[in-house]
């Protein structure tokens, strides 16, 4: 029978570690050993990418910060294409609603122990508020709410990713000594 | 010391609530300024037709002096940073501060420039339009009106008047108030909140953390402490009484210590009942 189950949602949970076979020969070992020095370090890089999307994150920040200054504008034909502007107001309770949601599905991932990290979307979101905020003619007044939006879900989001990888290194670190002790004995 | 349990349990809420309050906090603050400058432009903009419809009688009868006393007496109120007519041709006619009478205003300065960018000026604006905000050279800022007079019936058809019927427009009042009380206003406001801001992140953080430490990291501390003593081998030792999870969990503990003694002391018992056997038999 087909696998009827969705390949991405399969992706969410974290396998389990292969346990060592303690009746294993020597190679069966090595080769088990390997895989989980290789995982340990995806999972060393993996618990990094928070800071990376933090950093982007700041860097976006810094051109908003000067009123995307130092981007050429937009022709005019497409800021005519792009029709008016929301109100501020609007944008505002689109940010304080996608804050809220965002800051709910990091909590609810973290309770669930799930691996996903979404922190480069939120620097795609947080970017198109400061976009929909500069044609509002508004982002000086409200830069500082994108901002500490963009802080806290991204802290969030870097701390989960952070404290998932850890304890899956870890168990990693576990499946390595059980090895260890198997070939001192 | 992120690794510990009590920091897995309190930085996650206190990163989410500071956030989601600071957050909202912002926007609820930038929200509240611009609806008090809108506020401000309208009351001014009210001010300014009260004074154009006060001025109204003198213009028509030409009354240049009581003209001049009018808008004298407006630019001596607190507040009033700057009052001024000027003509069609950006000629300042009448203006509070003498020095600038027969000035001509630059027509691409900030309020001129908006109705002056195309080849033909505009006659009329909306309210918010006719708003401009700056900082003058006393350094104070200023929210400043600017209210078209426009050329009536009464006034073309005036024996004492030269204006042409066709004419649309016939000067500007300008009038400039400080922005001070306004800002003022925003202050306290803003204290006020980072007042309210504190607060509910003391009463959130701090009552989780509070909770959090009272009803789960002591009991497990005093946990931790007990079955460190069974390890040392103090099996005497009595097991954290409490009626919750860790309370079951400590009575797993001490049974499972008091058996460990129970077996310990099960080949002692033997020796001891085999060598009292020995004696008896010899």
């Amino acid at each position: 029978m087909a696998d009827t189950r969705d390949p991405s949602s399969m992706k969410r949970f974290q396998p389990p570690p292969p346990k060592p076979d303690a009746t294993g020969t020597p190679p069966d070992r090595d080769a088990v050993r390997q895989e989980t020095v290789q995982r340990i370090k995806r999972l060393r890089s993996k618990s990094n990418r928070g800071l990376w999307a933090m950093a982007l994150f700041i860097a976006v920040s810094i051109v908003a910060l000067g009123d995307f200054s130092i981007l050429p504008p937009l022709p005019p034909s497409i800021r005519a294409a792009l029709g008016k502007a929301p109100s501020a107001v609007m944008i505002s309770g689109g940010l304080v609603l996608y804050t809220f949601s965002a800051i709910i599905l990091i909590l609810s991932r973290m309770m669930g122990g799930k691996e996903e990290y979404s922190g480069f979307a939120h620097v795609g979101y947080l970017a198109a508020f400061y976009g929909f905020y500069h044609f509002a003619k508004a982002l000086n007044e409200n830069f500082w709410a994108v901002f500490v939006a963009g802080i806290t879900i991204l802290g969030l989001e870097s701390y989960h990713i952070w404290n998932f990888c850890n304890e899956a290194i870890r168990r990693e670190q576990e499946v390595l000594d059980s090895i260890e002790r198997l070939r001192k004995s | 010391m992120l690794k510990s349990f009590a920091a897995k349990a309190t930085v996650p809420p206190a990163i989410a609530v500071t956030g989601f309050v600071v957050v909202c906090c912002i926007l609820l603050y930038s929200v509240i300024k611009t609806d008090m400058l809108n506020d401000a432009i309208e009351h001014e903009t009210n001010l300014a037709g009260t004074i154009v419809k006060s001025a109204r009688y003198a213009m028509l009868k030409d009354d240049r002096e009581t003209l001049r006393n009018i808008i004298d007496n407006i630019g001596q109120q607190k507040g009033v940073e700057h009052t001024r007519i000027f003509n069609k041709k950006g000629v300042i006619m009448f203006s509070a501060h003498t020095e600038d009478v027969n000035k001509l205003v630059d027509k691409k300065a900030a309020g001129c420039i908006a109705c002056h960018t195309g080849p033909v000026p505009l006659t009329s604006m909306g309210r918010m339009e006719q708003a401009r905000r700056y900082i003058n050279e006393q350094g104070h800022s200023v929210i400043a009106i600017t209210v078209p007079i426009y050329n009536e019936p009464d006034c073309f058809n005036a024996a004492c008047h030269v204006h042409s019927p066709n004419l649309k427009l016939l000067g500007t009042l300008d009038i400039g108030l400080s922005e001070e009380p306004l800002q003022k206003t925003l202050g306290t406001l803003r204290g006020r909140m980072i007042v309210f801001c504190v607060m509910v992140l003391i009463l959130t953080v701090g009552g989780v953390s509070a909770l959090l430490l009272r009803n789960v990291l002591l009991p497990i501390k005093e946990l931790a402490n007990y079955v460190a003593a069974i390890k040392r081998g103090d099996a005497n030792r009595k097991a954290p009484a409490y009626r919750d999870e860790i309370g079951e969990l400590a009575c797993s503990f001490e049974e499972m210590a008091t058996r460990l003694k129970a077996t310990q002391s099960e080949p002692e018992q033997l020796r001891s009942a085999e060598g009292d056997g020995a004696d008896s038999r010899s």
